[in-house]
């Protein structure tokens, strides 16, 4: 059964082979088709009538409402004019405008504008039953489709249901919503989630889970006062029009909730920033935040995602995460109300989303998602230059010919960014030049070097005020008498991956281990690989397992008549005769006795009690590399493994009596 | 066998996969916006909706909605040319994509657009509510005649 086993597992080995290369091919295809349908076209929504009001609004007899609707503030819609009409039957019938008011609803009925404000306010008054009905807000002239439906309902009395939250979202940009519910909510389990067809979806809650749709794009975070927590999304698309719950609890079951009304417009003077930024490993990638001039006084922080929060790595107080030190660096541009952060020295764990956070302006936050693909940076230059101090030391950055027309800069990176060091002048071109003749280095020279020029310098080009790629090294000053302890830091350099000053080894370390932890989260796909990879593994263990197993207990069967001959003890055979004697009338007791008086040795094993450990203690005595199986003690013929007293040593031969006894080989044993 | 068992049945799951993950689940009763053109007041609309035939299947179907301007002019910019008779609306041009887009060439930066023709500007039936037309007008001043762009669509020449 063996010889036919292992032929046929190669094959099946390899046929599994196959398929996993043909179903990791598969799975990779599956993934492709879905992004390009999702950004192909816009929804319908996105043509349909950019007004946004309340859905429904609740009166009671003898109050008051206010119905708040929503327009794009273009200068067109500013100036235009706004209404408020009733439905009765296919017309709308004009109650308020901006400058009109109906003359039964005079006095009842006022309609306030407020563009900056981006909307303009109805309010009722005195309401009566006859009041309620289907309104309309809009802007131009009725019925041309720029309105939007508000349904009005007068209840006889309170209490009535709590309006939803309305929120007006530009395309593109990021939606925060604070909701606090008490602070006996502190310990129940806060949520956002999104109305659908069946339920309520879950996006994110405090026990970090958040939605699949949404990694990377939302955020809650606690408050101050307790029970109050805010959710923060970015890149609102069209798709992310509609009724949201945040509350606390579950939904639907026990707890509190709050309704939120959330509609995505376009405002083409919103910026465009970018949502991915691809960067080969080892590189540099360039990330823009909004950046209002008029605020300065605003913080400024750049974290990377993390479903628990977001991990702080760089602020505009002078603050750099210990992990990230001379790799990120930001770099303010206030002609184009950019923010630039760069971040060098690219590896494949700084994958992930990275924000652009503020505490006091909120609606300028974003997101970016960073991918690091495989590749060699353009700009090459050593990563660890040391040099002792008072020495002449160059520090040379060779860039490709695509850079020959590109600004070429040295800064040297400090916690506040990277400040532009003067690099010695390239010899200027001839016109005959080009590309490939000339030298295309850029060197900064140290003559001579001092202490304070340790640090990190960046190589790094730039076109039309754009930043490009850059590279970082690492300039590490010695002194005399620190000669005996650089083989040390040359040491912990070549452990750790990047060039760090020892005190960040033990962080790049503790980030290696830091990092583990999320890419062992994002490799679910990988695991479902592995586990298929497992499970036939585990499988051909088995078989090769059960297949020695037979093997051996066929081995044993045989090895009866093989191994009889080949054991050697150091016993006469008078003694043997004399132990065969007793052993046929005794249980073997006086056995041990009689061949102990002679020797009076303690190599046995005194047993007090069963005769079960007695027979334990034989079968350990009886054996020299080799075991008995359980027998009656009365068919045994014992003999001691040696026996102090100066018996000759002879060579006996063991002819078991009956077949049960059954040996194993040498090998296996005692 | 069962390893190969096993190996079948992730094959056939994530063919699965792979006929769901085309389209995005949760957006499958969505109209997708092909054309919206403002200058011709023409958009087009596209939707899946079951067969009418066999109500079982999904079909893609397109809605077209075309508002024509009877009281246009032939120039909408010049309000005394005739007014216009023959409206034409070609879907090759309607499907025209002329807007540019940034693209990543090997580290270059290049700026790239789908249309072919797009350098011929299209002719307008209609004004587009957000942009300001104006059409040169002679006023008589002082015994001169001056041009002065007045505005047709006043109200969407609003400044701010």
């Amino acid at each position: 059964m063996e010889n036919k086993e292992v032929p046929g597992t190669e094959r099946s080995l390899e046929w599994n082979a196959r398929k996993m290369t043909l179903l990791a091919l598969v799975l990779l295809l599956a993934l492709l088709p879905a992004e390009a349908v999702r950004s192909r076209h816009p929804p319908k929504a996105s043509i349909s009538s950019p007004v946004f009001g309340p859905r429904q609004v609740h009166g009671v007899v003898g109050g008051s409402v206010t119905v708040r609707c929503f327009y794009p503030p273009t200068p067109m819609n500013k100036h235009d004019r706004k209404y408020f009409c009733k439905m009765l039957g296919s017309i709308c019938d004009t109650v308020v405008t901006t400058s009109f008011v109906k003359p039964q609803y005079q006095g009842k009925v006022s309609l306030t504008d407020h563009p900056d404000a981006e909307s303009f306010q109805v309010n009722i008054s005195a309401l009566v039953p006859d009041d309620a009905g289907t309104f309309q807000c809009g802007i131009g002239v009725n019925g041309r489709g720029l309105s939007h439906q508000v349904i009005l309902s007068v209840a006889e009395a309170p209490p009535v249901p709590e309006p939803a939250e309305l929120f007006y979202v530009k395309l593109r940009s990021t939606w925060t919503v604070s909701c606090s519910f008490g602070p006996e909510t502190s310990n129940w389990r806060r949520y956002l989630c999104k109305k659908e067809k069946d339920g309520c979806r879950n996006i994110a809650d405090s026990h970090q889970n958040i939605d699949q749709d949404f990694t990377g794009r939302v955020l809650l975070t606690f408050e101050g006062s307790p029970g109050s927590f805010s959710v923060t999304m970015t890149q609102m698309d069209w798709g992310d029009t509609g009724l949201y719950y945040c509350g606390a609890g579950e939904y639907g079951k026990d707890g509190k909730s709050k309704e939120l009304d959330v509609f995505v417009h376009e405002d083409k003077n919103f910026p465009q920033l970018k949502t991915m930024v691809i960067g080969k490993n080892g590189s540099s990638a360039t990330f823009e935040c909004l950046y209002e001039p008029l605020q300065r006084s605003s913080s400024r922080i750049w974290c990377k995602w993390r479903p628990q929060g977001c991990e702080k790595i760089i602020d505009n107080a002078g603050y750099v995460s210990p992990k990230y030190l001379g790799r990120v660096a930001m770099f303010e541009n206030q002609a184009n109300k950019t923010l630039t952060i760069m971040l060098n020295q690219l590896r494949p764990k700084d994958q992930g989303y990275y924000w652009c956070m503020s505490n006091e302006l909120k609606e300028q936050q974003s997101s970016t998602e960073l991918k690091v693909v495989e590749g060699e940076p353009s700009l090459k230059v050593e990563n660890t230059v040391q040099a002792q101090v008072g020495s002449k030391v160059e520090l040379t950055c060779f860039y490709p010919c695509k850079y020959y027309s590109f600004d070429k800069y040295w800064c040297k990176w400090n916690e506040t960014g990277c400040s532009k060091v003067p690099a010695g002048e390239q010899r200027p071109a001839g016109p005959e030049a080009t590309c490939s003749t000339s030298n295309r280095t850029m060197v900064l020279s140290f003559d001579p070097v001092t202490e304070q020029d340790e640090g990190w310098y960046w190589c790094g080009v730039k076109r039309n005020g754009i930043f490009g790629e850059s590279v970082a090294v690492e300039l590490q000053v010695t002194t005399g008498s620190d000669a005996k302890h650089s083989p040390e830091l040359l040491d912990i350099d070549s452990s750790s991956e990047s060039g760090a000053v020892p005190p960040g080894g033990a962080y790049n370390d503790a980030e290696v281990r830091k990092g583990a932890a999320p890419e062992s989260s994002d490799e679910s796909h990988g695991s479902n690989t592995l586990a298929l990879v497992l499970g036939p593994l585990a499988g051909l263990i088995l078989i090769a397992v059960t297949a020695f197993a037979i093997f051996k207990y066929r081995q044993l069967k045989r090895s009866d008549l093989v191994s009889v001959g080949s054991y050697r003890t150091n016993i006469s055979m008078s003694d043997f005769e004399s132990a065969r004697d007793y052993s046929a009338s005794n249980n073997g007791y006086s056995v041990r006795d009689s061949l102990e008086s002679p020797a009076g040795g303690d190599e046995f094993i005194t047993t007090s009690g069963t005769a079960e450990s007695a027979i334990d203690a034989k079968k350990v005595k009886r054996v020299r590399g080799g075991r008995r199986g359980a027998t009656d003690p009365g068919d045994v013929a014992t003999a001691p493994q040696s026996l102090p007293g100066g018996l000759p040593p002879s060579t006996v031969l063991f002819i078991p009596r009956d077949p049960p006894f059954s040996w194993l080989s040498p090998g296996v044993g005692i | 066998m069962r390893s190969s068992l096993l190996l079948c049945v992730t094959l056939a799951v994530s063919l699965g996969i792979i006929h769901v993950a085309g389209y995005p689940v949760d957006l499958k009763d969505e109209e997708y916006v092909l054309v919206n053109n403002k200058c011709q007041c023409v958009t087009v609309t596209s939707k899946f909706v079951p067969s009418k035939e066999n109500p079982d299947e999904e079909v893609l179907t397109r809605n077209i909605r075309i508002i024509v301007p009877l009281k246009a002019r032939e120039n909408i910019s010049d309000p005394l040319s005739p007014p216009r008779t023959t409206f034409v609306y070609r879907m090759s041009e309607l499907c025209k994509n002329c807007e540019s887009v940034e693209l990543d060439l090997g580290g270059a930066i290049v700026q790239a657009q789908q249309g072919n023709s797009c350098e011929e500007p299209q002719t307008c039936y209609t004004y587009d509510r957000n942009q300001c037309y104006t059409s040169p007008v002679p006023l008589l001043h002082h015994g001169e005649v001056t041009h002065v762009q007045a505005a047709l669509t006043p109200d969407s020449c609003f400044a701010e």
